[in-house]
């Protein structure tokens, strides 16, 4: 793995309802050098992207109350630079319709898991802006 | 003729049969059975507990135990669990989990399904965090599949402790200052807390291995870690406890024990499972009969 750094300050916002896997991604993205917040479902984040700054958000499509889609496209319909913030949507399904469903909904990129650390890492400096 | 150990201490005496009436006391309310050769060992936990509760005599403590005055049970069951243990051991097991189990285990569930694991009894914590930072290190699926750990023990205080996570160097010794760095923070006098993130992922209940109600809570596991426990048992307990392990996996779910410990000889229900890491035990796919 490469050993760049994020610049201090970049923050990512973890969006997913199992604990362990917001700690996966949380542990990964804070030893890359990202600050990290985390909400359990879509109502959560949406909380939170309106009260505090991100460079980034990393969403599960499934999760319980409200999904990754839905609070994607919640987001993208807001007024105001909170609607332009990076998306970065990860699901299990790896068929061709989530693809679709998460580009029309205004996703920047989209990952299946398994998510390897390094992957993870990589596709999060470039959405946020570490590398170009 | 055993107060060589009470040198100049208060210890009160007691009488073998005494003890005797005790260990089947015990014996009828948790199942561990202890025999004459573990004497030591139970004179040493009866004496700190009456003098604890300021009991005057053997007697008098009996009385209170017997009426459970202030959940002395309870107190009692603390006092004869043996809590120490650290972190990733018996990592064979943990190997053998994310190399084999765990592969054989998904090929039955759909992605994002659940996979539950149960560490039981889980003491102090080490074992259910060491399998949550054993998975996020060693298995590349973890983020596919929506895991929950649950660790249970019948020491009430052990779960208290297992919940706050804080850990000396010793517990800590088999595992890399990486890992440590990422998910431990130093709290003073040499200690360290696990992630909070870490603590709220796992669910820590109490259960009682012997008593089938309390087990019948604790269903649908695809994994449970029984370790060194079984050995505390007496043959009919230890059989009863399997049985009710038995019940609480899923069909094609495995169990590992620790190292010096068989199934095989406590009860026909489960499969030997080879793996090259590790020899575990598992519920048939299909019951018989």
């Amino acid at each position: 793995m490469d050993d760049i750094e994020a610049p201090p300050g970049k923050r990512v916002l973890v969006v997913d309802d199992s604990s362990l896997v917001r700690l996966y991604y949380r542990s990964a993205l804070e030893n890359a050098g990202f600050a990290v917040e985390q909400a359990i479902n879509g109502i959560e984040a949406m909380e939170k992207v309106l009260s505090e700054p991100f460079d980034l958000v990393l969403v599960d499509v499934n999760m319980p109350r409200m999904d990754g889609f839905t609070f994607l496209r919640s987001l993208r319909s807001r007024a105001g630079d909170v609607a332009t913030i990076p998306v970065l949507m990860i699901s299990t399904e790896s068929g061709g319709q989530d693809v679709a469903e998460a580009r029309a909904a205004g996703a920047n990129f989209y990952l299946v898991k398994p998510v390897a650390e390094a992957e993870l890492v990589r596709h999060v400096r470039v959405l946020a802006g570490v590398v170009p | 003729m055993d107060d060589a150990k009470g040198r100049g201490s208060q210890a009160v005496h007691i009488a073998a049969e005494e003890v005797q009436r005790f260990c089947e006391f015990l014996y009828r309310r948790t199942g561990m059975s202890f025999t004459e050769g573990k004497r030591y060992f139970i004179d040493r936990r009866l004496e700190d507990r009456i003098e604890a509760t300021g009991s005057p005599s053997f007697q008098a403590y009996f009385s209170l135990l017997r009426a459970d005055a202030d959940h002395e049970i309870e107190h009692l069951i603390n006092s004869f669990t043996v809590n120490e243990t650290y972190f990733y051991r018996e990592d064979h097991q943990l190997r053998c989990m994310t190399a084999s189990l765990l592969g054989a285990i998904v090929s039955r569930k759909k992605p994002g399904g659940t996979v539950r694991i149960w560490s039981v009894p889980c003491s102090t914590g080490e074992e259910p965090y060491s399998i949550a930072l054993w998975l996020m290190e060693n298995w590349p699926e973890v983020d596919n599949y929506s895991i929950e750990i649950v660790g249970s023990d019948i020491d009430t205080r052990a779960l208290k402790a297992a919940a706050e996570g804080i850990y000396g160097d010793r517990a800590l010794m088999r595992l890399s200052r990486g890992v440590i760095e990422r998910y431990f923070t130093p709290v003073g006098d040499g200690n360290h807390q696990i992630d909070e993130g870490l603590r709220n992922s796992i669910e820590f209940t109490r259960a009682n291995l012997i008593d089938p109600r309390d087990m019948a809570q604790y269903r649908d596991f695809d994994l449970i870690f029984c370790r060194n426990v079984l050995i505390y048992f007496d043959d009919a307990s230890r059989r009863q406890a399997a049985e009710n392990l038995y019940d609480c996996l899923l069909p094609g779910g495995y169990i590992c024990l620790g190292h010096s410990e068989s199934m095989s000889r406590i009860s026909p229900l489960f499969r030997v499972a080879r793996f090259a890491d590790a020899i575990v035990y598992q519920r048939p796919e299909a019951d018989h009969g």
